[in-house]
């Protein structure tokens, strides 16, 4: 299908790994202009600073972000404060300490309402998360097709938003409507404590749907996923099973992630959906600088999305950027050994990366044209600067036999979507 | 056209990538379905009958489906209207006697479809226009070429396609608290997390509506597209669902009197209301709730807003009402699903109602009342002595997940039909409630069966203060 385009006005590059200038005409960014750029300088240098243990150039380098940083500004204000919060911590190894307050404020802050609101806005002005979800219940349903007994382990903290659209597919797509058993697993704190409100409200809506529903949550934050067992996941001999893997696998500890494969692969699914954010936090883990300028690129184009996708003062942008402070702390200042708490690492790897791990265990399927379709549909229905790229892993093959698809903004992939089958 | 349209399109659904593969029998219509004419042109499906001397045409699908159908004799050429086949002749200069047409007369002609498992390959269900055969050898048994680009709905026939682009996006959806959604799936979404959830709207197409929607073989490409008015909020099987599980609300929660919904009165409504249960068997359900509803509407006219909830919705969010089932429903989906501890029969239950003084909060009981309720388990409810859900028609799903639903369909009172037109008003502001709650005493909620009174705290119970 589509390819990443080249003639688009967005990009004159090819590389995309150590951008964060991913277009080069300037006229078009209104809040990032080009030349403007001092964030991404000053930062890459107070970062190899710290690298170099040059403590007189950090503290200098850290005082003048500090002065120019704002979480209320531009783009680059707003990168300058969050990953100065991040050098700072690294700098004086407080990132452990600090990262808990980040997470314990934002728990006292944090309630369903709230929650809510924040996920159905941000998906309705992007389609960072719902491009995954399109991608995964089309390759379920399809997977699913013909069976009455289903059963789906979801592996995601995205509160259940996926599900009605699919709820809605199961009851009109046949008349034979399945029955369908959801069993969310749940690592983010956050999320746990609205999963009460989520557990009813997606009863509630399957009753509506007239889908025979069964929801069960498990806590997966008490131990490491890849520990669970089939038992505690409610996995019956009877059941057709889907695993559904959106931005969870990136929270498992980088050596525990090939267990957690392994369960997947115990589980014996029909289909397994895999979405993860495309950037490598982990490849680079014992080097700060290069780990820092991946940090920087991906977080970069993360902030510039949202800044042209939420209004000027939306407080969602402000709570979802917020989101990423915790996220870049943890990744740059928090030294994996003192295992914060299962389910939090944040350590993301590209398609690529997760292809080498599930090969081992999995064969990837293309995502249907029908699938392709829709999430070509989906994209249209957003602003402009959304586009669809196939994995280019394997350029020689045609068109869905590459390795996922991948969610691209202005032409640079941010977000991979992969279905996989035993 | 729509509705020829609808038609085919459900039976297509399920072989939207066939191509001219036979579709799976089981997608077509019984021979027995009624025959409808095409808008338009009357008779078509009866053309047989119509015209018994008819000449019954096969074509082969090339043939049919071949552009070229009426060749001209002289030079070769072929036309696709005989029409025009005509006018080039007349170019030709023929001598008077070739000009005409074969000297008989010409026969009616009618088509079968090519499709061997097709109804209208038998003559007696062929069709009298060929360009309607083959509009509708491509929809059932072609290949669907054409896709919408917004929605990635698959077409074979063009104009269909044509038809459906024009409208698709404008459909505009609207969720119950007012919100406006010009996208389909965001709809969905944002209906499965409103609020306004909790109180469904009856719409009297709901039923309806669910009946028409066109199974779609493909994921996302369901089409409300022949869904009639566009007012409909969404999948109106969930209207028509959330009746009933908005049933609920009102027993359980009463928010103008804070912590304790008169549980008494809730039960006494049902119970009441049980003696009434004879009502007349409606053929919509909706109608029943509306109806249960309204049931307990002239004992206890403060109860109307919360049975009305579902009766009319128009009330949005800020409606104190509205925050006060989703906490206590989470309450209640948390604790076990136990049944009802009791099933007991109606004058059980009413001798028990009558006793009731005022008793405590009942949450638990009402986790026990919906526990029952909650998963085919109303096998408790020995309320109702004659019906069962006899009439809920495709309500099957609804009726697989409560089992037998006595209580739905047990009240149907026929005092407030009329109220069913003017639902809005039955919604009455919040100072009706606390009338309410002065005349009961703020009686404490209890189990609504009577079953279980024990008290129970809550903490998580909030209910906005009016």
């Amino acid at each position: 299908m589509e390819r990443t385009t080249h003639l688009s006005p967005y990009t004159s590059h090819h590389q995309t790994t150590t951008k964060h200038h991913p277009y080069s005409d300037s006229g078009g960014t209104e809040t990032c202009p080009d030349d403007d750029k001092w964030a991404s300088k000053l930062l890459r240098e107070c970062a190899q600073a710290i690298s170099d243990k040059d403590s007189g150039k950090i503290n200098h380098l850290l005082w003048m972000l500090n002065e120019l940083s704002s979480p209320y500004g531009d783009c680059d204000q707003k990168l300058a404060y969050y990953f100065l919060q991040a050098l700072f911590c690294k700098a004086t190894e407080s990132g452990q300490r600090c990262y808990k307050t980040l997470v314990s404020v934002a728990d006292k802050s944090h309630c369903f309402d709230s929650a809510r609101k924040l996920i159905l806005k941000f998906q309705e002005v992007s389609p960072w998360t719902t491009f995954g979800h399109v991608a995964s219940n089309g390759a379920i349903l399809e997977a699913f097709d013909g069976e009455t007994n289903l059963h789906i382990i979801d592996i995601s903290n995205t509160l259940c938003t996926q599900w009605p659209t699919l709820l809605e597919a199961l009851a009109t797509r046949t008349d034979e409507t399945p029955s369908l058993k959801l069993t969310v697993v749940v690592t983010a704190a956050m999320v746990r404590s609205v999963m009460k409100e989520i557990t009813q409200r997606m009863e509630k809506f399957a009753r509506l749907m007239g889908v025979p529903f069964t929801f069960n949550v498990i806590n997966g934050s008490n131990k490491p996923l890849g520990k669970f067992t089939k038992e505690e996941l409610g996995v019956q001999d009877d059941e057709a099973i889907a695993v559904n893997c959106i931005g969870a696998l990136r929270r498992v500890e980088v050596e525990e992630r090939g267990d957690v494969i392994r369960l997947f692969r115990s589980l014996n699914p029909r289909v397994v959906t895999i979405v993860e954010e495309e950037a490598d936090f982990t490849s680079s883990r014992s080097d700060f600088v290069k780990c820092f300028d991946e940090c920087l690129r991906y977080y970069t184009l993360y902030f510039e999305m949202l800044d042209e996708s939420f209004t000027p003062t939306s407080n969602e942008r402000l709570m979802l950027e917020r989101e990423c402070s915790r996220s870049i702390v943890r990744v740059l200042s928090c030294d994996d050994k003192h295992n914060i708490g299962y389910g939090d690492c944040e350590r993301r790897e590209k398609g690529n990366q997760w292809c080498e791990r599930l090969n081992e265990l999995f064969s990837h399927v293309g995502f249907s044209d029908d699938v392709v379709d829709d999430v070509k549909a989906l994209l249209k229905r957003y602003r402009t600067g959304w586009s669809l790229a196939i994995d280019q892993t394997d350029p020689n093959s045609n068109s869905n036999s590459g390795s996922g698809i991948l969610l691209a903004w202005k032409d640079e992939p941010v977000v991979w979507a992969s279905s996989w089958k035993p | 056209m729509i509705d020829k349209l609808v038609t085919e399109e459900n039976i297509t659904s399920n072989g939207f990538s066939n191509t001219n593969n036979l579709p799976p029998a089981s997608s077509f219509p019984p021979p027995i379905k009624k025959k409808r004419n095409l808008p338009g042109t009357p008779g078509m499906y009866h053309t047989s009958n119509s015209y018994p001397e008819a000449e019954v045409i096969a074509l082969s699908p090339k043939t049919l489906m071949a552009t070229n159908r009426f060749m001209c004799e002289i030079c070769g050429k072929g036309f696709q209207r005989d029409q025009n086949l005509q006018l080039h002749r007349r170019g030709h200069n023929l001598p008077w006697k070739l000009k005409q047409r074969t000297s008989k007369e010409v026969r009616k002609r009618v088509y079968v479809c090519p499709e061997k498992s097709c109804v209208h390959n038998h003559p007696s269900r062929a069709l009298g226009d060929l360009t309607g055969i083959k509009k509708h050898f491509c929809r059932k048994h072609g290949e669907k070429k054409w896709k919408c680009a917004k929605c990635s709905k698959c077409y074979a026939v063009q104009s269909d396609w044509k038809a459906h682009s024009k409208t698709c996006g404008t459909r505009e959806y609207k969720c119950d608290c007012g919100t406006i959604f010009s996208r389909r799936d965001s709809f969905i979404t944002h209906r499965a997390f409103c609020d306004a959830l909790a109180e469904e709207t009856a719409r009297v197409t709901a039923a309806s509506h669910f009946n028409n929607v066109t199974p779609s073989g493909s994921v996302g490409n369901i089409n409300y597209h022949f869904v009639g008015p566009p007012v409909l909020a969404g999948p109106t099987m969930a209207h028509h669902f959330s009746n009933s599980s908005s049933i609920f609300k009102p027993i359980l929660t009463n928010p103008e009197n804070h912590l304790d919904p008169t549980q008494q009165d809730g039960l006494s409504l049902w119970t009441s209301s049980n003696n009434n249960s004879n009502g007349n068997v409606n053929n919509n359900e909706l109608r029943d709730l509306h109806q249960l509803g309204h049931q307990n509407h002239p004992s206890h006219s403060e109860y109307q807003p919360n049975w009305g909830v579902f009766g009319v919705k128009n009330t949005s969010d800020h409606d104190p009402n509205v925050s006060a089932p989703p906490s206590l429903l989470s309450t209640l989906n948390n604790l076990p699903q136990t049944h009802a501890s009791a099933s007991m029969s109606a004058t059980a239950l009413l001798q028990k109602a009558a006793q009731m003084g005022s008793t405590s909060s009942a949450t638990t009981n009402h986790t026990s009342f919906l526990g029952s309720f909650g998963v085919n388990s109303s096998n408790n409810y020995n309320i109702t002595t004659d019906t069962v859900a006899t009439h809920v028609q495709d309500e099957n799903k609804f009726c697989g997940l409560y089992g037998t639903s006595p209580m739905m369909n047990s009240y149907r009172g026929s005092e407030l039909e009329n109220d069913f037109s003017s639902l809005d008003e039955m919604y009455p502001p919040s100072k009706r409630r606390h009338i309410h709650v002065e005349e009961h005493h703020g009686g404490q909620t209890r189990d609504f069966l009577g079953v279980g009174i024990q008290p129970i705290s809550h903490p998580r119970i909030r209910f906005d203060h009016v």
